[in-house]
């Protein structure tokens, strides 16, 4: 060990060994030294003054004597008067020092000084405290006086000592009260009245723990002369006007951010902190302690994380840093979101496709605004934000999704409901006014699709292969079988029927509504998911094989490369004319014959497997709606990337506080993840939303599709 | 734990106190004549009464210079540390406000799993045992259980009764039937039990009904005062708040093995406060752990409020002066702000003594103190006053509200008489039992 080190060691056992004091001692000995500062002071400028002071105050009195011309007072002999009473008999009224205003003065200061002096209103209270002091103690002394010249000498000795005594009390209590008073907030800047109740509406969530009992306040007060804004606005220079205000700006936290809407909120910060994080500390601090939103809280911390050049302007604004810090370095598992700062509507927040681009949005740090018009969908509980829509056919789903688009305002809305766009449509002016992109793929190309008569009619002119249709009972015959009858405007699997005798094709195809029939192609099924550019071009296709399906939804797959399949595709999508996400459904038969079944136009429930390949489809659709003019890549994949998918669940009350799961070890580990909040439904308008726990999103880390499992 | 702070038996009067305080006057006045003596005593009182305004003056600063800040501190962690609590409550013909008070409880942000609610109907006569059933009926969250007529031990009784129900619980929070917690209250009183040496945590109790009486918008300043100056205070200079009778939380272990709440006394909390603290506990305050109650309306209801005060907490000095001066488990600074705490309720007596004093000097009687008699006994009011305008302060209560500190004047004198009767009475030996304050479930 070196002698440095040595010395070092020693130093530090030496220190090690020193005494030092707890907390709360330290705490006692700044406050003893404040009190024994208090009396030194009170002591110290007793006397020191007092002579001057009771000059002053003599003077002042003899002048106000003389003012009201009152005689056989004689003028200020020092630090008395004589009076001569009613028989003429002389008596000298000394001032001694507990006649004097000093000592009130002086204690009014200690306690300005010791308990009030971190608020600079206590200044001018106690100014107006100490001249009312004063102005009291001469009505004492002429009180005294006069009682003296015109009843007797006794008479001031009882006046001045007794009801002096009494009047001393009297008005260095309520000199103490002028000057707390005045320290006080008026009406205003108050957050309770004086019976207690709440007046600052301050959001519940930002309030200080019992500063007012929540109820509704009338506010019946004429509004009065304010002798600030008259300060400000006709005697103080304009620059020093606007420098006071500079620096109250800075300490007010101004409460009605906390009564916006998350997105709003979020907004807010971003401009509070665009002037500087000295500006409005107060109130980005109060976003800090109080927020629970992780939108807000993503937003803030981004700022902060963006304004580390500049100068520190205080304490908070550390304060600031740290809890930004703190907020993007907490551990991966409570991380909710990314710092994209946006949010995204889903439509269709409870399908398959639906649940799988929430999670793909999220994982790539968006917000989500999950919309459905199943209150249990799934999705709902998956997202940070949901609300429950009619359905697309609804007459009030225009004037519902409006509303919700207007109280969450998201930066985008992704269809996943090709039902949708129909009604969408019409809204896309509404939906721009309130500021959410949105791409809508031509509604004539969209039908072609949906509708399956004209897929067939379109997939017939273009040339692509495409099983033999049939959709009238004359023409029935005319299609090979085996068959498969389906509807015309369907989803999934649904009313799907498989017939290989040619006497039931008949009565199944009466009992399907709106039946088509077509021959049922043999080889093995694929769905490719494609993503078509505004201008037509195939930004991404990612064919699958379709291994195991449930209820028309791919469980079990595998990705693969085939330039016919994508030929076949890139086909279909041209004749259609459709842009944006779709999915093509087709058949790859054993003699390598590629044949197009049906497109849905939205993305598919085997999504995830996709986005796994590598074809970040739901983010280049997310970028072309957000900048219609951003050139766009094309999306490659990784081929043999396979999906095997299992159950997951959430749990919820019947209103819709969720349930923590008992399987996941995140959410039983994981600090902040019992807040739940109740639903909050909507005041107009028959959507009723939901505002769930910021945490829910994590909280439940699956639901009943989108797990995958990927194998390269 | 020592066992130090059990129940332990007292005797029901102390006139041989009384006797001997006259007879040490007595004595005095006959060695030293009238006037003397009674200058002495002046002096000692004026000594007494400085004491008591530093240290009012002292809370108040550190309250003036803490206490918005932790008002203002955001939680940590109070979502991950969430022990099973049992909520209990002694009702005794409390109907005006239990609906209220139930609401309130089963409205508590708490896991479901964690928490249990217990409402004692304590033999009321009224219709409160009735609703309570009708109430638990509706939520199994809430247990009701009744007492017969003469079970006796008051509200301890109850609680007593209503701890035996909750084995699994490992706190107990206890709040009044009129109480209206905040629903976040039991995270922000429990967080504190992570640190071991805490056996209790007091929450902040706050005024709801300021607007039905002056009177009651007068004690709704005072809380202010008592719960953000006088009770922080104690925390922050001595580590010694005062567990309080309602929205506060004890460990259940600690409090069966000191063997629950004393039925022997009317002020329970501070009789728990002493056991907890001798027995080398630590009591904590949260400010932030707030809950709403109901203040008396009438004058009449707030001197049988403020006699049973004075009278509970006079007994505890009797009881636990000693144990207090000879405990290991505090240091002499803390026995001293123990004793001065305990002091609190027999300043007032003092007081009336000293203006006794004022009035026979000004008749000639007596000689002046070695210290301005006056002067100082301003200083007594000095000092709750500062800390009544530093609690409004903090309490960003109106500018006008200052004007109703005039009305304090009063209330004070009023705490002589209560605290004078309740030390005679005290003394004396006088029967005395749990007195039940009226409610009027307005607000």
């Amino acid at each position: 060990m070196s002698r440095v080190e040595e010395r070092l060691n020693r130093a530090l056992a030496r220190r090690e060994r020193r005494w030092r004091p707890a907390a709360t001692p330290l705490r006692r000995q700044l406050v003893l030294l404040e009190l024994i500062g208090a009396v030194v002071g009170c002591v110290g400028g007793y006397l020191l003054f007092i002579d001057p002071v009771r000059r002053f105050e003599v003077t002042l009195a003899s002048r106000i004597i003389d003012l009201l011309g009152v005689d056989r007072v004689s003028g200020a002999l020092g630090d008395g008067f004589i009076v001569f009473g009613p028989n003429l008999e002389p008596v000298v009224a000394e001032m001694t020092g507990s006649c004097s205003i000093l000592s009130s003065v002086l204690a009014l200061a200690a306690l300005a000084v010791v308990a009030l002096r971190q608020r600079p209103q206590a200044l001018p209270g106690f100014l107006a405290a100490a001249v009312f002091v004063l102005a009291a103690n001469q009505v004492r002394l002429l009180g005294s006086l006069l009682a003296g010249r015109y009843f007797a000498v006794d008479a001031l000795v009882f006046f001045h000592d007794w009801i002096g005594a009494v009047l001393n009390f009297a008005y260095t209590l309520i000199g103490l009260l002028i000057m707390i008073g005045l320290t006080m907030y008026d009406a205003q800047r108050a957050e309770q009245d004086r019976t207690g109740r709440h007046t600052a509406d301050r959001p519940a969530a930002w309030a200080r723990p019992g500063l007012g009992h929540r109820v509704p306040v009338e506010d019946t007060r004429e509004p009065g002369v304010q002798i600030a804004a008259v300060v400000h606005r006709r005697i103080l220079p304009k620059a020093v006007s606007r420098r006071l205000a500079r620096r109250r700006e800075q300490r007010r936290i101004d409460y009605r951010v906390g009564h916006e809407t998350p997105a709003r909120r979020a907004e807010i910060i971003r401009e509070l902190a665009g002037k500087g994080l000295g500006v409005h500390t107060a109130t980005l601090l109060a976003v800090a302690s109080y927020e629970t939103d992780p939108l807000v809280l993503d937003t803030l911390a981004g700022v902060v994380a963006a304004r580390q050049w500049e100068p520190v302007a205080g304490g908070d604004v550390i304060a600031l840093r740290l809890w930004a810090r703190a907020w993007l370095m907490r551990a991966p598992g409570q991380r909710s979101i990314a710092e994209t700062g946006r949010l995204v509507a889903v439509t269709g927040a409870g399908g398959p496709a639906g649940v799988a681009v929430v999670k793909a949005l999220q994982a790539a740090g968006d917000h989500v605004l999950a919309l459905d018009a199943n209150p249990d969908a799934a999705g709902l509980r998956l997202a940070g934000r949901s609300a429950v829509l009619p359905c697309a056919g609804h007459p009030g789903f225009a004037e519902a999704l409006l509303a919700v688009l207007e109280e969450h305002r998201p930066a985008a809305l992704v269809c996943t409901v090709a039902e949708e766009y129909a009604a969408l449509a019409p809204l896309t002016p509404a939906m721009d006014e309130l500021g959410v992109k949105t791409w809508l793929p031509d509604p004539a190309a969209a039908e072609r699709c949906i509708d399956k008569i004209a897929f067939a009619r379109t997939m017939h002119a273009a040339g692509v292969p495409h099983p033999a249709t049939a959709w009238t009972p004359a023409t029935l015959g005319l299609v090979p079988g085996p068959w498969v009858v389906k509807p015309a405007r369907g989803r999934g699997s649904r009313d799907v029927v498989l017939v290989d005798d040619p006497a039931d094709l008949g009565r199944a195809f009466a009992a399907v509504p709106g039946a088509v029939v077509q021959t049922r192609v043999t080889g093995r099924e694929f769905t490719a998911d494609t993503l078509v550019g505004p201008d037509g071009t195939l930004l991404a296709c990612v064919p699958r094989w379709r291994d195991e399906t449930r209820g028309g939804v791919s469980v079990r797959g595998t990705t693969f490369t085939s330039v016919a399949v994508t030929e076949i595709v890139a086909a279909t999508l041209r004749a259609v004319g459709h842009t944006g996400p779709a999915n093509v459904q087709g058949f790859v038969a054993d003699s390598g014959d590629v044949t197009v079944v049906e497109v849905n136009p939205r993305f598919s429930g085997g999504l995830p497997l996709t986005l796994a390949a590598g074809a970040d489809v739901v983010g280049a659709y997310l970028t072309a709606i957000l900048d219609p003019s951003a050139p766009l890549p094309t999306l490659g994949f990784r081929p043999g990337v396979r999906m095997a998918r299992h159950f997951a669940e959430v749990y919820y009350t019947a209103d819709g506080t969720p349930v923590a799961d008992p399987l996941d070890p995140v959410t039983c580990s994981v600090p902040g993840f019992g807040a739940a909040r109740p639903i909050a439904h909507s005041p107009s308008g028959p959507a009723s939303l939901q505002t769930p726990s910021p945490v829910r999103a994590e909280q439940a880390p699956a639901i009943d599709q989108g797990m995958f499992v990927a194998v390269g | 734990m020592t066992g130090r702070g059990r129940r332990r038996a007292v005797s029901p009067h102390h006139r041989l106190g009384l006797l001997a305080h006259l007879a040490v006057f007595a004595v005095t006045v006959a060695v030293l004549g009238l006037d003397s003596t009674l200058g002495w005593i002046a002096t000692v009182l004026n000594v007494v009464f400085l004491l008591f305004f530093f240290r009012h003056l002292g809370f108040a600063v550190a309250a003036a210079r803490w206490t918005e800040r932790d008002l203002d501190a955001p939680l940590v962690g109070a979502e991950s540390f969430t022990p099973p609590v049992a909520v209990l409550v002694a009702c005794k013909d409390e109907e005006l406000v239990v609906d209220g008070m139930v609401a309130a409880l089963l409205a508590l942000d708490y896991p479901h799993s964690a928490l249990t609610v217990v409402v004692v109907d304590d033999a009321s006569t009224d219709g409160t045992g009735a609703r309570l059933d009708a109430l638990a009926a509706a939520d199994p969250r809430l247990r009701v259980l009744h007492r017969r007529t003469g079970a006796g031990g008051g509200k301890s009784g109850a609680l007593n009764d209503a701890l035996a129900l909750v084995d699994d619980a490992q706190i107990a929070v206890v709040f009044d039937a009129d109480h209206q917690p905040e629903p976040d209250v039991l995270r922000r009183l429990v967080r504190h039990f992570r640190d071991p040496r805490v056996g209790a945590v007091m929450g902040r109790c706050v005024v709801r009904n300021g607007v039905e009486s002056s009177l009651a918008s007068t004690i709704f300043i005072d809380y202010l005062s008592g719960y953000l100056v006088n009770e922080y205070g104690r925390q922050a200079l001595f580590e010694l708040p005062a567990y309080g009778g309602a929205n506060c939380a004890v460990r259940t272990d600690l409090i069966r093995a000191l063997g629950g709440w004393n039925p022997h006394t009317v002020t329970e909390d501070t009789d728990l406060t002493l056991r907890l603290l001798l027995d080398g506990w630590r009591v904590r305050y949260d400010p932030s752990a707030v809950d709403f109650e109901e203040a008396v309306l009438s004058s009449r209801r707030f001197w049988k409020q403020r006699y049973r005060w004075a009278r509970g907490h006079q007994k505890c000095l009797r009881d636990y002066w000693r144990p207090i001066l000879t405990t290991r488990h505090l240091s002499p600074m803390e026995k001293l702000e123990t004793m001065l705490f305990l002091w609190v309720y027999h300043v007032p007596v003092l007081c009336g003594l000293g203006l006794l004093l004022i009035v026979l000097r000004a008749l000639g009687i007596g000689d002046q103190s070695a210290v301005s008699m006056v002067s100082l006994s301003a200083l007594l009011f000095a000092g709750p006053f500062t800390e009544l305008a530093v609690g409004l302060v903090l309490g960003r209560v109106e500018r006008r509200a200052v004007w109703m500190l005039i009305g304090f004047i009063p209330a004070f004198g009023m705490s002589i008489l209560t605290a004078t009767k309740a030390y005679l009475d005290g003394m004396w030996g006088t029967l005395y039992t749990w007195s039940k304050t009226a409610r009027s479930g307005v607000t």
